[in-house]
């Protein structure tokens, strides 16, 4: 989809948009010319089909995402970052940070159900290479 | 006025750019894997996971360095079958590190993933319509996890797709141009009509398909070393693919599977499975020349 000014025939740019609301994305264009603008507001199932493609909506999206940001945030919560739940040491995140965003929740909770499993009260380096080396990693 | 060719990009989101830019991370992220090799079906309950197990074990035996990834996104079964299931996902030099089993055959399981972490529900905003884009989001959410594994270099990387011919096809047509495949089937006649109708779905869109492997083709007594019947004779035809092996159903193996593979557990091959993997690596082989 595109949004071309009827009034002086210039592609709009995306301004701003909304994460989803109930089912719907409200995204403002604007003429980067007469500085007309427009809303768009998608139904549900717009809004499912964007969703669906993992990809993130507003400006300067396709930036943020070759950057290696979470291709949900700011679209879809279920992904949002939980807190950690106990001690890591700086290490520890620093080598969590190395791996992309989409998997980084997913990542955090398994190491520290694992470090409580082996009876660790702080998530270390030491604790991750246990893991790789139980694990064949 | 201008009309839809005439403006480039689309006023900012570059959401065409960001789909291509999930396609090449996920390329990238197996460029060290020589063959990707989709094990479908069309149907399900034909023992595709253990099958698949027992592949990855065989190409392990012959010192080939393998992975399975389970592309289920519906639950942990390679994982679990493999005794992997508690492993953690930990980082790896490029992305998340591949547990191995203590033959070094590396098992990831999309549904161990996602167990935990969001599932798969969409949006309840437009009830009724959820179907239409769950198969987007589930190929999209299994393209980001391949993207965010550290495969490394692979020999093969068999992927145990869900059941369903139209899934089997748009996961071949998803995971791209060089992937190939097997197909598994069972000697009944309803496996054979499935499998026939996903061949044929897969043929039109020119996907590489290696061979057939039979399971189930009888009951492995592994006492007495002999198969006995399992089915009654087919009255269908098979499949016009070339036959890779017939492997007959072997308690053994589906019991440790079931226990998610005891550390100490060594199991003998059942018949034809060796001749199944040679044969599959004759057919990889070929392939390679033909490309
Ligand atoms: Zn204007």
């Amino acid at each position: 989809m595109k949004f071309l000014c009827v009034v002086c025939d210039t592609p709009m740019r995306l301004e701003r948009a909304e994460p989803p609301k109930d089912g719907s994305i409200t995204a403002v264009f604007e003429c980067p010319e007469c500085f007309h603008q427009i809303a768009m507001l998608t139904n549900p199932m717009e809004t499912q089909a964007v969703t669906s493609l993992g990809v993130q909506i507003g400006p300067g999206a396709a930036e943020r995402a070759a950057a290696g940001g979470c291709p949900f945030s700011g679209m879809i919560n279920e992904m949002e970052e939980k807190p950690l739940r106990m001690p890591w040491t700086r290490e520890a995140l620093d080598r969590l940070a190395k791996i992309p965003d989409f998997v980084r929740p997913m990542a955090k909770d398994s190491i520290e159900q694992f470090a409580r499993q082996q009876g660790h009260d702080e998530v270390s380096e030491q604790v991750m290479d246990e893991a790789r080396g139980l694990f064949g990693m | 006025m201008k009309t839809y060719f005439d403006v480039q990009g689309d006023g900012g989101s570059g959401i065409v750019a960001q789909v291509t830019a999930q396609r090449e991370a996920m390329t990238a992220a197996l460029a060290g894997v020589r063959h990707v090799v989709l094990i479908g079906s069309g149907k399900g309950g034909v023992g595709k996971s253990t099958a698949t197990m027992a592949l990855g074990q065989s190409l392990r035996r012959r010192g080939k360095t393998v992975a399975i990834l389970d592309a289920d996104l519906n639950g942990p079964c390679q994982a679990q079958m493999a005794g992997l299931e508690g492993a953690p996902w930990v980082p790896g030099l490029r992305g998340l590190a591949i547990p191995r089993r203590r033959d070094g055959l590396g098992v990831v399981s999309c549904g161990s993933f996602l167990e935990g972490a969001a599932s798969l529900e969409l949006p309840s905003v437009a009830q009724g319509d959820e179907h239409v884009w769950r198969a987007t989001r589930e190929l999209t959410t299994l393209g980001q996890l391949v993207a965010s594994i550290d495969w490394g270099s692979l020999d093969v990387l068999l992927v145990d797709l869900p059941p369903g011919t139209e899934s089997t096809r748009q996961h071949a047509a998803f995971l791209g141009p060089r992937v190939v495949l097997v197909l598994l089937t069972i000697p009944t006649d309803v496996a054979r009509g499935v499998v026939a109708r996903s061949l044929a779905a897969l043929r039109r869109d020119r996907a590489v398909v290696l061979g057939q492997i039979e399971n189930m083709a009888g009951y492995y007594h592994r006492a007495e070393e002999r198969i006995l019947p399992l089915f009654p004779p087919p009255r269908r035809g098979e499949l016009e693919l070339p036959l890779l092996g017939r492997i007959p159903f072997d308690p053994e193996l589906a019991r440790l599977c079931d226990a998610g593979w005891p550390s100490d557990a060594e199991l003998s091959p059942p018949p034809g499975l060796e001749e199944a993997t040679d044969n599959l690596l004759q057919a990889l082989a070929a392939a390679e020349i033909t490309a």
